[in-house]
């Protein structure tokens, strides 16, 4: 997808995650009438973190609405829109509120084109915002992608840049006529990325973002930036990775995936949500089914701990995998525990995204 | 032609006449029969939720209605599905699980649905489609279509949390909803008593919504006028309103049997019901119509019992 095709103008060599979001909603409307976007505060003065903002004015507000609390209710209500011919985007402020519409998603619009025999179509998109830090705690944190990327008639994706967010609503938004989830990070919202990333012509996959050839890290959302710090640490010292962005966790490319294991010989996962069950756990069962003869090395698999989102900070530091965790998993892999490879003096990663501004 | 109900109101020419509001549901009836009659074969392969005693609310209703209104409905629909104009070759086919079924199978009795004439589709946990009614409604307005969206729903749906959340979201922004409640006093086997510390009426008032009840549901002429009245104004612009219809399921919740031996039930109140069904007040003319509707039943069933299976390339389509 050229950027021509967008209804956002010049691209510049740098943006940031969230004016990528607000271009995107801006295309979303542009491009086709019958798109709206409903959520809670969407016309506000903060406009969902600036994703929304001025788009009640730019194009009416009846296509861009503030909502009644009432999760379930609304998402049935986006679902009987997009049967009778609108394309509604909703908006979360945070994931953790989705589960609320868990029936909607699951035993609706999850559904209606198989259950119905193809008869219906729901083109749907629901934004969800991943917090963390500055104790969001155990309500305001989690990153549902595992349990919703388990149900069939869902796509799951958990963007981890601007040019994977732009292309990848843009392709949504004309072509997808599925319900589609979108996870974003919270944390990413302010930071600056190049833009020179290619994306694939359908974003809807994964893709690889660095070549290496001594461990694949396979990683989602802001997982994705972790890598490529860990990546840079680790090349100082000789070690190569390798980095897949999954980005679309419902459709992973597993061959991809399997190319890329098979050169290595070496798979780390790394995941924003829980382990069990969950993405990482999805990765280590493609591999295994498809060739596990190709790891040279037991799997490595990197998510929140086993636990709900604590709010003090010297426990939400070791809830969340560090970046030295990252370094140190990978140097293991590739050396074994006697690595000797210094790690790198970070505890937060927080405080490392809010002072650092990119660009990335 | 003019004709006469069991309470003595005249009908007039403009409207869907009492006799072919007989015929449907007469039809609905004998469909339903035959059903209780082959169960035992397992030719149907899904659980049923018969609309017997019930079918003169969803003929009544579909009437007054334009055939591209989209009329969301439940588990329990086999009548909206017939009532609003589905084919009854794809509906036996569907319940028999054959690939010329309206959902090539993959849906059986509990999720009939025929868009080709605006039934939206039926769902099996309880009031989940009622905000898809209004989501169609936020459509239709956007669109200019000049239609009106319904949401047919039990007692029991009112229970649930995402009625209240649909019904203010409609009322908020006025939007061309009907609600209609088939209030048949039961939830499986438990009693509006036993789940309700509000009464169904005067619900959707608290919105801001007009409601109407309707003691009589077998009375097709009084719902369809009603109904016909209420959609002009939805229809008009006037906001959503809310129909409770009371009617009474003769059959067992689900499956084909009777229950009043269960004792759940009041036997009193149901002898009263089927007093008042014109489908055994009106023997005359059941008489007359029956053979063809038999006909064509038969037409049916044969049309499914020489369908196909849904082959295993079917397994996986339609997932996205
Ligand atoms: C969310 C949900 N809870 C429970 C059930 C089980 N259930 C199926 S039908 C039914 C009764 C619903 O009663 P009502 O809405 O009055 O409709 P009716 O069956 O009388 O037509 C129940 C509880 C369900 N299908 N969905």
């Amino acid at each position: 997808m050229s950027s021509e095709s967008l209804n956002t103008g010049a691209m510049p060599d740098t943006l940031s995650y969230g004016e990528a979001l607000r271009l995107a909603m801006r295309d979303a409307l542009a491009c086709r009438p019958d798109t709206i976007i409903m959520g809670q505060g969407v016309d506000d003065h903060k406009g969902t973190f600036g994703t929304t903002l001025g788009l009640a004015g730019e194009f009416g507000a009846d296509r861009v609405f503030d909502t009644p609390l009432a999760e379930e209710g609304m998402t049935g209500i986006a679902i009987g829109a997009a049967l009778n011919g609108l394309y509604p985007i909703m908006t979360h402020i945070r994931a953790d509120f989705v589960l609320l519409a868990m029936n909607q998603i699951v035993n609706l619009a999850a559904k209606y084109r198989y259950m119905f025999g193809g008869c219906f179509e729901v083109p749907m998109m629901i934004r969800m915002v991943v917090g963390r830090s500055w104790g969001q705690g155990a309500q305001h944190s989690q990153s549902p992608q595992s349990l919703f990327a388990h149900i069939p008639g869902l796509i799951v994706v958990t963007p981890s840049s601007p040019r994977a967010i732009l292309s990848t609503y843009a392709h949504a938004v004309r072509h997808v006529r599925n319900p589609i989830l979108c996870i974003e990070h919270r944390l990413m919202y302010g930071l600056d990325f190049h833009m020179d990333e290619e994306m694939p012509a359908d974003p809807l996959t994964s893709r690889r973002i660095r070549r290496g050839r001594d461990l694949t890290i396979v990683a989602t959302s802001i997982m994705t930036l972790e890598a490529q710090r860990a990546a840079r640490h680790l090349a100082d010292f000789g070690i190569e990775a390798e980095i897949i962005d999954l980005h679309c966790v419902s459709h992973p490319d597993h061959d991809l995936i399997m190319d890329s294991v098979r050169r290595t010989g070496r798979l780390l996962v790394a995941d924003t949500s829980w382990l069990p069950y969950g993405t990482a756990a999805e990765i280590c069962r493609i591999v295994a089914e498809r060739d596990p003869s190709a790891l040279k090395a037991p799997v490595a698999t990197l998510g929140m701990a086993p636990a709900s989102c604590p709010t003090a900070k010297s426990l939400e530091d070791v809830f969340y995998p560090s970046l030295r965790d990252l370094v140190d998993r990978a140097a293991r892999l590739v050396r074994g525990g006697n690595h000797g490879i210094p790690l790198p003096d970070e505890r937060s990663m927080a405080d490392v995204y809010k002072r650092f501004k990119g660009p990335f | 032609m003019a004709f006469t109900d069991s309470e003595g109101k005249s009908d007039d020419d403009s409207k869907v006449s009492f006799e072919s509001m007989m015929y449907d549901a007469l039809k609905i009836r004998l469909v339903e029969e035959k059903i209780i009659e082959i169960y035992h074969s397992d030719r149907i392969q899904s659980p049923v939720h018969l609309s017997i005693g019930q079918e003169h609310v969803a003929v009544g209703v579909c009437a007054a209605l334009r055939r591209d209104d989209p009329l969301f409905g439940t588990y329990r629909s086999h009548a909206f599905y017939l009532a609003k104009g589905g084919d009854l070759k794809r509906m036996f086919a569907e319940l028999y699980g054959k690939a010329t079924g309206g959902a090539k199978g993959k849906a059986g009795s509990m999720h009939l649905s025929a868009p080709e004439v605006g039934f939206m589709g039926s769902s099996a946990v309880v009031a989940s489609n009622i905000p898809h009614a209004v989501g169609a409604a936020l459509a239709a307005r956007r669109r200019g279509t000049g239609q009106i969206a319904v949401a047919v729903f039990g007692d029991g749906a009112t229970e649930e949390g995402v009625f209240h959340e649909s019904i203010n979201f409609a009322a908020l922004h006025r939007l061309p909803v009907l609600f209609l409640c088939e209030n048949n006093g039961y939830a499986v086997h438990s009693p509006l008593a036993a789940r309700q510390a509000y009464r169904i009426g005067t619900l959707a008032a608290a919105y801001g919504v007009p409601t109407h009840s309707l003691e009589r549901g077998h009375d097709m002429m009084g719902i369809r006028d009603l109904t016909a009245a209420t959609a002009a104004r939805v229809r008009a612009g006037g906001g959503p309103e809310f129909l409770e219809i009371h009617t009474c399921r003769f059959r067992e919740h689900v499956g084909p049997g009777t229950d009043f031996d269960a004792g759940y039930r009041d036997d009193a109140a149901m002898l009263a019901w089927q007093a008042t069904d014109p489908l055994t007040v009106h023997r005359d003319l059941v008489d007359r119509m029956t053979p063809a509707l038999l006909a064509e039943i038969e037409a049916a069933m044969a049309f499914a019992d020489d369908s196909p299976w849904p082959g295993p390339e079917e397994l996986l389509t339609d997932v996205l």
